[in-house]
């Protein structure tokens, strides 16, 4: 059980992971500035959530 | 105190118009509301932490839509979405009132799974608006239907966004909401279908079917229906035997799905772009909601938030019945989800201490939310709709007016089921 | 816009996103492992860790100290509890004023300040909560970390689609999964919030706990406030607290512990152990949504004009006015109401008397003030300092 628990927690991880990859190569194709500024944002909590500092 | 809160308030007006004005985004007018909003309130300096910090607030809700239009988006490249509107439209052109429902049906399920209308839209509206054209049904009332079932759809349980949100921020359980969820949004989204669309010409079988792009020829209603079944499947287990499995919640749930649906799929899935698609269509909403828990941090940091409330739980209920048709609609085009914890929370509040049955008085006013995304300045889902559609119409004197009519008939009955909340209160349940 | 302009935005957005992460997550990570000093009083007699009693809780984060205050005379145990919800903080102050004054005459009293320590390292997002907040003493500031209802999700993700109570199967909301006076009487196997009320069940039993104390807060705006709620095997003891408290110190009520809600202390300690619970709840208009301006200063003053106006409305279950609801006031409640369940328990059962001294009653505190009970970390020994 413990083991399981911890490979979902993982899969937490990597689908956050997944999810900062994608907005940030957004962030780098994006043509519109204003995209530009609200995707940086986006990314605040998934970046710090894969830290594990919140 | 009150000179403070206010102040800040004004502030947020202001600087969201001005931004508004020089043609920001609205996730981008309300960041620059929120931070101008928090220099205000700091004299000058910026409260880092509290600015990240909001943008926590609905992490959660972001990782289920995403995950569920991951999942939706999946089902329509398979060419699932396309098999079920040709496998309702040839058993029942016979009959128009169970093609419609049928139809209607099909509308309600990918915004009752991911929470979002334009889900909806995107997904299964071009279709179903395809086959409803060819009932003999006016452009402008296509678009109608597809808008208030997409809404409708928003509504539908087990997921609707603005009553997660709100009853997270008020400390209740999101339990018991279901049947009252399903029945306002299956009488809005029923009536809205056959008020339009309950007359016009036979279906042309054959035309129709021409027009509805072909699935893929092995796709079946085992590929299509496994995926669905597994999903039911994980979330009655982790209601029957919560205990003996681990706790996967719903997002891991979507993905073990998305998972099946792939390896159903009669045609290779290039999933990376589904993915990459998926995450691109949701940035609006996405973007909204951790901009939306910015803002009410700051709000609830400066005392705004708490004003607001004051303000909602002081006026008289009579004032509220007779209001709340109007006001949560048109704050839902101002603010989308936002709304929910602003507006929401004070309201659950107020109808505990008066006795209301908190549930139905929640789910009345969460299904009325959803009729603001037709409205200015957001208009969401009508704005997808029109797009989607390829509406050639005028967007308020044809699309918008023609919604009016169910849009009352939705907001009467929510307005209803509000004002008798406790007559009411057997419709709650697991 | 041109392309280089564009990339000039992007560049200058992501810097300035990549500097408030910076600030923040320093912030972030400080406040995780911010340590609060306790000085150990002359009746503490040892310390262990709640690990001592579930092994697989050990070295975790919610592996936290218990105190325990040992008479050497026969008699009862009394076990209270602060920090079931970290954003409570009289019920820390209250227990943390027990740990560093109590010496017993007659049983044992057991203490353990922070209950979960995981929801005591996190506030909430969207609530705009201070991360610390200080109590003035007589030797300078004593710092303590704000903390959320809700253990941190970093230390127990994900959420399940619904929270389906361990035994009883009653469904609650999906984060309350991680709040500790929901998930009693814990799951073995369950999430950290359930292994952490499993620990504690199972201190209780091998601890042979008679009395169970779970110290609270409340908003103003919920109905279940500035009372004593009591199992029903301690209705009588809280009844008659209730009763004696009223006439002699302040107003505070007593209600039965509903049978039907699940996973509160005050049910399921009752129900699945020899020990009599009880849950006591002070005003904290720090948390009422009508709250004007979030900070320290409301946190330990209870001092707001928007809860006044509420109040005016009628739409609070208990009085506010222009002094508000000071800490003090808070911390003192929790000391008198504990120190008179444990006499009236005493005087009730002869031979499982658990006898406290040292401990200031109400109008001490409020007259003193709750930092004049701290003692300074600096000149302790370092033998007799832990850490919270
Ligand atoms: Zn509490």
């Amino acid at each position: 059980m413990a083991i399981l628990y911890t490979i979902i927690s993982v899969c937490y991880y990597l689908i956050i992971a997944f999810i900062t990859f994608v907005i940030a190569r957004n962030l780098v194709k994006t043509k519109n500035f204003q995209e530009a500024i609200l995707f940086s944002v986006m990314l605040m909590p998934f970046i710090l959530r894969i830290l594990r500092i919140k | 105190m009150y000179f403070h809160a206010g102040l800040i308030l004004a502030v947020i007006a202001v600087s969201f118009g001005i931004a508004k004005a020089l043609k920001l985004s609205v996730e981008l007018s309300m960041l620059v509301a929120a931070v101008a909003a928090a220099i205000v309130h700091s004299g000058g300096a910026i409260p880092v932490r509290h600015l990240v910090e909001g943008s926590f607030t609905y992490l959660d809700v972001c990782l289920i839509f995403i995950t569920a239009t991951f999942f939706m988006n999946l089902i329509k490249e398979s060419g699932g979405v396309a098999f079920l509107v040709r496998s309702i439209v040839t058993a029942f052109h016979k009959s128009r009132a169970l093609c419609l429902f049928f139809l209607t049906l099909l509308l309600l399920i990918p915004g009752a799974l991911t929470g979002s209308g334009a889900t909806t839209v995107l997904t299964v509206g071009t279709l179903v608006g395809t086959v409803l054209t060819y009932m003999g049904i006016s452009e402008k009332r296509v678009a109608a239907i597809i808008f208030i079932c997409a809404a409708m759809s928003a509504a539908a349980p087990p997921v609707n966004l603005w009553a997660m949100m709100a009853a997270a921020g008020s400390n209740m359980p999101y339990v018991g909401f279901f049947v009252p969820l399903l029945v306002l949004s299956l009488a809005g989204s029923l009536f809205a279908m056959f008020f339009l669309g309950g007359k016009g010409k036979k279906v042309e079988l054959s035309e129709a079917l021409k027009e509805l792009p072909a699935p893929p020829e092995k796709m079946n209603w085992v590929r299509v229906g496994i995926p669905f079944v597994v999903l039911i499947f994980l979330i009655m287990a982790g209601r029957i035997w919560p205990h003996s499995i681990p706790t996967l919640g719903l997002p891991f749930m979507f993905v073990v799905a998305s998972i099946f649906a792939i390896f159903l799929s009669p045609k290779k899935l290039e999933i990376l772009k589904i993915a990459t698609n998926t995450i691109n269509t949701l940035i609006p909403l996405v973007g909204i909601m951790i901009v939306v828990g910015i803002l009410i941090q700051i709000m609830a940091l400066s005392g705004a938030r708490g004003l607001i409330s004051l303000a909602v739980v002081t006026l008289p209920m009579w004032v509220l019945f007779a209001a709340l048709w109007l006001i949560l609609p048109v704050s839902e085009g101002l603010l989308q989800y936002a709304v929910a914890p602003l507006l929401g929370v004070p309201l659950i509040l107020l109808f505990n201490m008066k006795g209301m049955d908190a549930i139905i008085a929640l789910s009345a006013m969460a299904v009325m939310w959803p009729m603001g995304d037709i409205l200015p300045p957001t208009a969401v889902v009508g704005r997808a709709t029109v797009m989607e559609l390829k509406f050639k119409g005028r967007y308020y004197k044809d699309f918008l007016k023609t919604s009016l009519i169910p849009m009352g008939f939705i907001l009467l009955i929510a307005t209803l089921f509000l004002i008798f909340s406790n007559e009411l209160s057997f419709l709650v349940g697991g | 816009m041109t392309d280089r302009n564009l990339m000039i935005v992007k560049i200058v957005s992501t810097v300035l996103v990549g500097i408030a992460l910076i600030i923040s997550g320093i912030e972030f990570y400080n406040h995780r492992n911010f340590q609060e000093p306790v000085v150990i009083g002359p009746g503490v007699t040892s310390v262990k860790t709640l690990g001592d009693y579930y092994t697989r809780l050990k070295g975790t984060i919610n592996d936290t100290n218990i105190y325990i205050i040992d008479s050497g005379v026969p008699g009862g145990t009394a076990l209270v509890i602060g920090r079931t919800h970290p954003e409570e903080p009289a019920a820390t102050l209250a227990a943390k004023i027990l740990v560093e004054n109590a010496s017993l005459s007659k049983g044992r009293l057991i203490v353990a300040i922070t209950a979960n320590q995981s929801a005591s390292r996190v506030t909430r997002p969207g609530d705009a909560y201070p991360m610390y907040y200080t109590i003035e003493t007589p030797w300078g500031e004593s710092k303590y970390r704000m903390g959320d209802r809700w253990s941190s999700p970093m230390d127990s993700w994900p959420d399940p689609e619904v929270y389906v109570h361990y035994p009883s199967g009653q469904l609650l909301a999906y984060m309350d999964i991680r709040n500790f006076n929901r998930t009693w009487p814990g799951r073995e196997n369950g999430m950290i919030t359930e292994q952490t009320n499993y620990a504690f069940m199972n201190l209780i039993r091998a601890e042979g706990v008679d009395v169970f104390i779970d110290l609270h807060e409340a908003e103003l705006e919920y109905p279940v406030i500035s009372t004593i709620v009591a199992h029903q095997k301690a209705a009588d003891i809280a009844g008659l607290a209730s009763m004696i408290l009223t006439s002699t110190e302040f107003r505070i009520g007593m209600e039965f512990s509903p049978p039907s809600l699940h996973g509160l202390s005050h049910r399921e300690v009752g129900d699945y152990s020899d020990a009599i619970s009880l849950l006591f709840e002070t005003p904290e208009p720090f948390l009422d949504r009508v709250r004007g301006i979030t900070d320290e200063a409301l946190l330990l003053t209870g001092k707001d004009e928007f809860v006044m106006t509420a109040g005016k409305y009628g739409l609070l279950y208990e009085k506010i006015d222009e002094k508000g609801w000071p800490i003090d006031v808070r911390v003192g409640r929790h000391c008198s109401t504990t120190l008179m369940v444990l006499e009236l328990w005493s005087d009730f059962n002869p031979g499982k008397e658990v006898v406290v001294g040292g401990v200031p009653r109400y109008d001490e505190v409020v007259s003193n003030g709750t930092g004049f009970y701290f003692q300074d970390p600096s000149k302790a020994e370092t033998e007799n300092i832990y850490y919270e």
